[in-house]
């Protein structure tokens, strides 16, 4: 890892973000000046509570809400000017959602949950992604076998649920996938499975991740570098190692310490 | 010894054939003892609660055993007294606060209704008494709470306002399922707290369903491993965590990132929890277990004392 830092160029870079709901006395600020990059190769963890806004940070960066202020720069290109969303080469960034029950349509099979997201690539490159074989190998390769494919999600289980997720977030060769609490709806035998997945397939693709969290077990195992987000703001920001061996600030604390354990009875938290 | 609960077995009765969903599940609880119950989705440790408060469906029949309240069976109660006992004698608290509360009622007059139920008070002395039942769920304003409504709340409030409505019989068992689990990290361990100190200042027994073995950790003197409609693995918390004995138990440790080498895959148990339609004769964790010998396919094992000094610690399984 430690050999990487060597400027690695990042695939992504926030600028003073910022993202404000609602106007005059109602205004929120749900995101202000947050700033990051994510290097290519890395899993950039990013986590806080309920209202942090890192739900709101991931809609802004795949085009779902346009920040009020800042910059986002993705491979160098601006992603907003103002409210317009610069498409980037379709299929190039990813998203895979919390919940696989929500996320997958009930009235469509596999085949075409998986194929979907080729149709936003021009028909040359939609013939070359979607082609049996390869169909066949990603779905082989995130754990599926091919009689599932006539399936409808409702016959899975929650973790197949996710790799078909996963499936549809690769068909088409992303180079960023921003993974929003991957595995906050599923067992944690079932977690294991889908968080060694994740690993293998960053490996096997260069793939980056953005990896959204509430768990700080889960950002510590699978993250090289995390920022830590309290009401709309990065309070912290550093390697995962620095951030859980010492952490700076009184709201890290106290979130690490909220954390129960399984050897460490009863820690007081720090606040 | 407040619930003692013997060979309870548990069936739903569905299109494809019965689900087995208990299968011989003997433990008890004490007076005053936190007792967590730890298992997966479809490990049973839900059906148990709603078989303790007579909430089970239609299509549910418990085919064996007993469930023995303060001595009394409530398998055999009548309507009537089973629902006496809830609420008034076993309190209860669910995963999502906002489906337990009535949504267009306000907090107050939610929890008048209650304590006039159970304690027999006019509404003005029991409105009074709620709001000091939200005081000692540590609710700074309880008068301006009580005015409000639900949604009008966080949800660690609304969860501190149902375990203030659990606990205003007052009942002498407390079942929570999974009472933390929507709730943030930092909310979380002020609940348990709160839970914890409500269980010490009261002497109310807790029965805390929970996946979360890093809860149990923090509340519970005793722990009940569940997988797959039986228990695999009981006895004091520390002595289950650090020394865990069944395959499966050690299993779900491993496939926890909590204490794991970012740098090693983690240990994900292989294979998928079986039909509960169809159960092995052997040890139902058999199909999944890297240790398992001919035997655990052909016979069920008991559960069995660990150590034969040490009568705390049980598991089912034949690989010693």
């Amino acid at each position: 890892m430690l050999g990487e830092v060597i400027r690695v160029k990042p695939i992504i870079e926030l600028i003073e973000v910022q993202k404000e709901y609602g106007s005059g006395t109602g205004r929120i600020q749900a995101v202000s000046q947050a700033s990051f990059s994510i290097r290519q190769g890395e899993t950039f963890g990013l986590i806080g509570e309920s209202g942090s806004g890192k739900s709101t940070l991931a809609k802004i960066v795949t085009g779902l809400e346009h920040p009020t202020a800042g910059s986002i720069l993705y491979d160098g290109k601006p992603l907003w000017t103002g409210k317009q969303f610069n498409r980037i080469q379709p299929g190039d960034m990813q998203i895979v959602f919390q919940d696989p029950q929500s996320s997958l349509d009930p009235r469509m099979r596999v085949k075409d949950i998986i194929l979907e997201p080729l149709h936003a690539l021009p028909s040359q490159a939609r013939k070359e992604k979607g082609s049996e074989e390869r169909l066949h190998a990603l779905i082989a390769r995130v754990g599926l076998k091919p009689d599932h494919l006539s399936r409808f999600p409702h016959e899975f289980s929650g973790g197949q649920r996710q790799r078909i997720a996963i499936a549809r977030a690769l068909i088409t060769d992303p180079a960023f996938v921003i993974l929003d609490e991957p595995t906050s709806a599923l067992d944690v035998s079932v977690q294991a499975h889908v968080l060694n997945l994740l690993k293998e397939l960053k490996r096997e693709r260069k793939l980056t991740y953005l990896f959204i969290s509430h768990n700080m077990s889960v950002i510590r195992y699978m993250c090289d570098r995390m920022a830590v987000m309290y009401k709309g703001k990065i309070v912290e920001m550093g390697t995962v190692s620095d951030i859980f061996d010492n952490p700076a600030q009184a709201y890290t604390k106290t979130l690490l310490s909220s954390l129960p354990s399984l050897h460490q009875k009863k820690v007081e938290p720090h606040v | 010894m407040l619930l003692d609960i013997k060979e309870l077995s548990v069936e739903f009765a569905s299109m494809q054939g019965n689900v087995k969903a208990l299968q011989n599940i003997s433990f008890s609880i004490e007076k005053g003892e936190i007792v967590g119950i730890v298992g997966e989705s479809g490990s049973g440790k839900s059906v148990t609660a709603l078989t303790i408060l007579g909430l089970l469906e239609k299509n549910a029949s418990i085919t064996s055993g007993s469930i023995l309240y303060k001595g009394r069976d409530v398998l055999v109660m009548d309507k009537r007294e089973q629902q006496a006992l809830r609420g008034k004698e076993i309190g209860m608290v669910f995963q999502e606060p906002m489906t337990a509360l009535h949504p267009t009622m306000k907090i107050g007059d939610q929890l008048a209704e209650v304590i006039k139920r159970h304690r027999k008070l006019p509404h003005k002395e029991a409105y009074q008494a709620g709001i000091k039942s939200l005081a000692e769920v540590h609710i700074h304003d309880p008068e301006l709470v009580a005015r409000k409504y639900p949604f009008e709340l966080s949800g660690g409030m609304r969860q501190r306002v149902v375990i203030a409505l659990a606990m205003a019989a007052p009942p002498d068992l407390l079942i929570a399922d999974e009472p933390t689990t929507a709730l943030d990290v930092t909310i979380q361990y002020e609940i348990l707290k709160l839970m914890e100190e409500l269980s010490a200042n009261r002497g109310t027994s807790i029965m805390f369903i929970t996946h979360d073995l890093g809860v149990v950790a923090q509340m519970c003197k005793r722990v009940i491993v569940m997988y797959a409609g039986e228990i695999v693995e009981q006895g004091e918390t520390h002595q289950v965590l650090q020394h865990p004995v069944h395959p499966y138990t050690r299993a779900l440790i491993g496939a926890l990132p909590d204490l794991a080498d970012p740098d090693e895959p983690l240990l994900a148990i292989p294979g998928e929890s079986p039909d509960l339609r169809r159960r092995p004769a052997g040890c139902v964790f058999a199909s999944r277990c890297a240790q398992a010998l001919p035997l655990c396919q052909e016979e069920r094992p008991g559960l069995e004392p660990v150590q034969q000094q040490n009568e705390s610690h049980y598991a089912a399984c034949w690989v010693r």
